[in-house]
């Protein structure tokens, strides 16, 4: 198959790939760049695993085609934040529980990430409705919940 | 005790949250190919020739293998791991889950063919291009409909769909309990079909190394040296020294990820034949398709009651799915996993249950989180709940009337099972505090006086927790051992590796195992590493499936610790010049009683590989194996309330609080326990108001193939939790835990069901289905106002 070349930038680097035009972003992610922390779990849309942030908002990656992101910022979850300089996002599910087998999470992390910059004090409906796109099978979700809260609030309390 | 029972946040929280898990669709080997499956797209057929050529002639396509090539090359089947005979002790027919379907596909979903290709497109376009001559037959998909004497025939060599039927109780004295009840409640209940739906859908990779000899097998499963031990027994057939399983990071697994899947023995095969490493993943349509489903049940039930209110019997006739074939933990899972907890928390002096464990062409059933517990509390609690409404009793009362009395602990129930320790009164008390009972009473009737219909249910349960009493587990019927091994190695510098049998899937054994070892060592957490997954670096072990892993992993490795302990005592003794009775060991150091003199646990791990300066007979080396086989079962139990609203304008259910109580013995790490009761509950939710796997009845396709049709839950569905527990010890493993990973399945389904009846009782509403969507509660009111 025909490929074409496209620019993305991932996590502030610069990539100029060739991929074919069926080439899934979650597949070039994952398979051309090795970036693996984004998952997989339905590749229809449904369960946000695959969830990262494509010019500042939140896109599936296992449905959006690669050729689609020529030109554009793309952040994953290995962009978020180190284990020694965590994003309080990151923190805040650490010490809040809000994951148990860590598949869900990096898409979970992502969505909360854009909640909190349009909505830096959201209640927990507003949490629960952001993140209702996103499955997780293992928490229950109030873990997650509460991470969301507690990072809002280490967010707020850090200032801009 | 620092450690155990602290809230310790999680050591392996560090690579989730930083991307960089190693889950098995992460890892790239050098050279690997990819495989794609053809999957019969009927419920029942007959496989005619396949043809394969116009898919081997693809460019990129390099191998396409059938039945008959695995079946050739000496390939084996799955086998069954646990005998439930009849009543008349006839032994049950066994189907084995194949590798690939021979003659007959039985199931949407079941194998046909492995194709290897270059890339994941080629491979699943050749896929496409094998053509099967299907020869379609007419299927049996509806449970009840399965043992009509004119249903299709599953496998026509049985000459009946039932696999066995099986009882349990006694007949008679139940009979004549009925007999002279004062009032008896019946009802028809069906437990919905599941599909466990781990986010991280199944994988796997097959290596085959020709210097060595040896295939290599990394899986998404919770067990692997018992998957290491099928294969080279029952399928690839190969000797268990020359085959690795690899169960890296995996994305949960409830239950599903611990049954021989044929890709696990068809990829390392198809390795071996193409000299590359052959990859797959499954996609999520596969996932719903040849994963095992679970529950699925239509039961018959009545219980008892005398002028008191004292429930005098209960029975049951239960028609129980095993799919198209017996999965390999299949036939106990209805049986003695299900109908041993039919007293529940409750003195039941006489019961019955019979369960017909049948063949439908449907993908196979086995254990998912709560295997049978969630089914017969679902029986229970339903019974009681209408019984007492009934006879115009208050159902809470009902209960509490009812209830095994801590002081008659150890209780012998009517079932054959021994409950060692417990307070259910206690807990049934705790739980009408936490929820307030008599304050969400009130909200209720002032509600109802603005014509909302809000509702309130409860459910008790109890289970059998911590597989497992190897022995009793034979006596009963299985074919493998329930025990489990840890091995624990003190390195030179003292710090510490521990090997596991369990696998962690979720259930942080990272943190909560480091927990119980740095509490004996006196170490910092820190200091330890936990191991699992890996058959070459882990001696053997059972893994994580039946809330086993604290109970038998957690006391095997507690067993370890304090025969290094022991044997570091021997050596410190020698070094300090004292009597071995008078060394103390405490705060990671050995001391001589009444002295001044201590060494370090560190300096002895030293002096113990040093061999400078030890005594006769003392053996060198800081490491020790436990092997652990608990006396019993543990009995963890719990009492759940589920508060709903109801639309009655559309049946819509809102899920508006849950409030849970329970008893785990010790807790280990609040945190992690807390998180694995929201999840236990969720899923419970799941199956109470939204999951459903449904099969079309005469074409037998399978309705639910993705999580647009399978809908489990969502954050905006869930409530928040109120918990709270009681502790009651067990004696069965030295640290007093029972097992709580399924513990609260259980509760959802019936608090939830008895909580839309209650606010739908008035108006005539008595039963309905489950999952207890809108279409059927607006179908139940429509149908009680007309």
């Amino acid at each position: 198959m025909e490929r074409e070349t496209i620019s993305v930038t991932v996590n502030g680097r610069a990539y100029e790939r060739a991929v074919e035009p069926r080439r899934l972003l979650s597949d070039f992610l994952r398979e051309d760049l090795r970036l693996t922390g984004t998952h997989v779990g339905c590749e229809h849309g449904v369960c946000g695993s695959c969830t990262v942030m494509m010019d500042g908002v939140t896109a599936r990656s296992c449905l959006t085609f690669a050729v689609m992101a020529d030109g554009a910022e793309i952040e994953t979850i290995e962009g978020l934040g180190s284990v020694e300089a965590m994003h309080p996002v990151q923190q805040a599910f650490w010490e809040k529980h809000g994951l148990q087998c860590g598949f869900c999470t990096p898409g979970m992390l992502m969505t909360a990430v854009e909640l909190l910059k349009a909505n830096p004090d959201p209640s927990v409906d507003d949490i629960r409705d952001a993140i209702s796109g996103n499955l997780c099978r293992c928490t229950g979700y109030q873990t997650i919940v509460e991470s969301i809260q507690y990072a809002a609030k280490l967010m707020r309390e850090d200032g801009p | 005790m620092a450690h155990v029972g602290a809230a310790h946040t999680r050591l392996e929280d560090d690579r989730f949250l930083t991307g960089r898990g190693r889950f098995v669709d992460d890892i790239r080997l050098p050279g690997e190919a990819y495989a794609a499956f053809v999957r019969s797209p009927h419920a029942r057929a007959r496989i005619g020739a396949i043809a394969t050529d116009r898919a081997r002639a693809m460019p990129g396509v390099l191998a396409v293998l059938t039945g008959d090539d695995w079946r050739r090359d000496g390939g084996g089947e799955t086998d069954v791991l646990w005998d439930v005979n009849s009543h008349d002790g006839t032994p049950m027919n066994i189907a084995r889950r194949p590798i690939f379907a021979s003659g007959e596909a039985r199931h949407v979903g079941d194998t046909v063919a492995l194709v290897v290709a270059e890339d994941p497109h080629t491979a699943a376009d050749a896929a496409a291009a094998v053509e099967v001559a299907w020869e379609p037959l007419p299927s049996i998909t509806e449970l009840a409909a399965s043992v009509e004497p004119d249903a299709p025939l599953v496998h026509e060599e049985f000459g009946s769909n039932v696999a066995y039927d099986w009882r349990l109780g006694d007949a008679e004295a139940t009979e004549a309990a009925f007999a002279a009840a004062a009032h008896v409640t019946a009802l028809s209940l069906n437990n919905n079909r599941l599909a466990p739906s781990a986010m991280e859908p199944r994988a796997a990779i097959g290596a085959y190394d020709r210097g060595s000899e040896r295939y290599t097998l990394w899986s998404t499963t919770q067990n692997p040296h018992l998957v290491r031990q099928w294969l080279s027994r029952d399928t690839l057939r190969a000797p268990e020294h020359a085959i690795r399983v690899v169960a890296p990071d995996v994305g949960g697994g409830f239950g599903q990820k611990t049954y021989h899947y044929p890709e696990e023995a068809s990829l390392p095969w198809a390795a071996r034949l193409v000299g590359r490493p052959v990859r797959w993943t499954a996609t999520r349509a596969e996932t719903l398709a040849v994963d095992i489903h679970a529950r699925d049940h239509v039961t018959e039930a009545r219980m008892a009651f005398d002028e008191d209110g004292r429930i005098a019997a209960v029975e049951a006739n239960i028609i129980a799915n095993l799919g198209a074939y017996q999965s390999q933990f299949a036939a106990c899972i209805p049986t003695l996993f299900c109908v041993t907890m039919f007293s529940g928390q409750y003195a039941i002096p006489a019961l019955h249950c019979r369960v017909l464990g049948v063949y439908t062409n449907t993908t196979p059933i086995d254990a998912y989180r709560g295997a049978g517990n969630p089914e017969i509390t679902y029986v229970i609690e339903r019974l009681i709940e209408n019984g007492a409404r009934e006879m115009a009793a208050d159902s809470v009362e009902a209960r509490s009337r009812n209830l095994v009395p801590a002081a008659a602990m150890p209780y012998a129930s009517a079932t054959g099972v021994t409950y060692d320790v417990g307070d259910f009164p206690a807990v049934l008390g705790k739980t009408r505090a936490l929820a307030d009972l008599e304050a969400l009473r009130a909200e209720q009737a002032r509600l109802r006086e603005d014509g909302m219909l809000m509702g309130i249910g409860m459910a008790a349960f109890i289970r059998s927790g911590g597989a497992g009493p190897s022995r009793l587990a034979a006596a009963l019927g299985s074919r493998m051992g329930l025990w489990d091994v840890a091995t624990v190695r003190v390195h030179p510098s003292g710090k510490i590796t521990v090997l596991c049998g369990s696998h962690n899937h979720g259930q942080s054994h990272a943190t909560t195992y480091a927990q119980i070892v740095a509490d004996r060592f006196g170490c910092d957490m820190a200091d330890i590493e936990i191991v699992e997954g890996d058959t070459d670096r882990i001696p053997h072990g059972l893994g994580t499936w039946a809330s086993r892993s604290i109970t038998v992993v957690g006391s095997a490795l507690a067993v370890a610790s304090d025969r290094i302990i022991d044997k570091g005592r021997r050596l410190a003794a020698h070094l300090m010049e004292c009597a071995v009775e008078d060394i103390d060991f405490g705060s990671g150091a050995y001391s001589v009683r009444g002295t001044d003199r201590r060494m370090t646990f560190v300096e002895i791990a030293d002096m113990a590989y040093r061999g400078a300066d030890y005594p006769d007979g003392f053996e060198l080396g800081l490491e020790e194996a436990a092997f652990f086989d608990p006396d019993d079962f543990n009995y963890p139990y719990g009492t759940h309330v589920a508060t709903v609203t109801v639309d009655a304008e559309t049946g819509a259910v809102k899920l508006t609080g849950y409030y849970s109580v329970e008893d785990m013995g010790l807790v280990i790490n609040p945190l992690v326990v807390d998180g694995q009761r929201h999840g236990a509950a969720a899923q419970g939710i799941g199956q109470a108001l939204l999951e459903d796997v449904r099969y079309e009845p005469d074409s037998g396709q399978l309705l639910t193939g993705s999580f647009m049709d399978y809908t489990i839950p969502r954050a905006d569905d869930m409530p928040n939790f109120a918990l709270d527990s009681h502790v009651t010890l067990t004696e069965t493993n030295p640290l007093g835990v029972k097992g709580v990973g399924e513990l609260g399945t259980a509760g959802p389904p019936a608090a939830i069901g008895n909580a839309i009846l209650d606010a739908l009782w008035h108006l005539g509403v008595r039963h309905m289905e489950m999952p207890f969507t809108a279409e059927r509660v607006w179908r139940a009111i429509r149908a009680a106002s007309a």
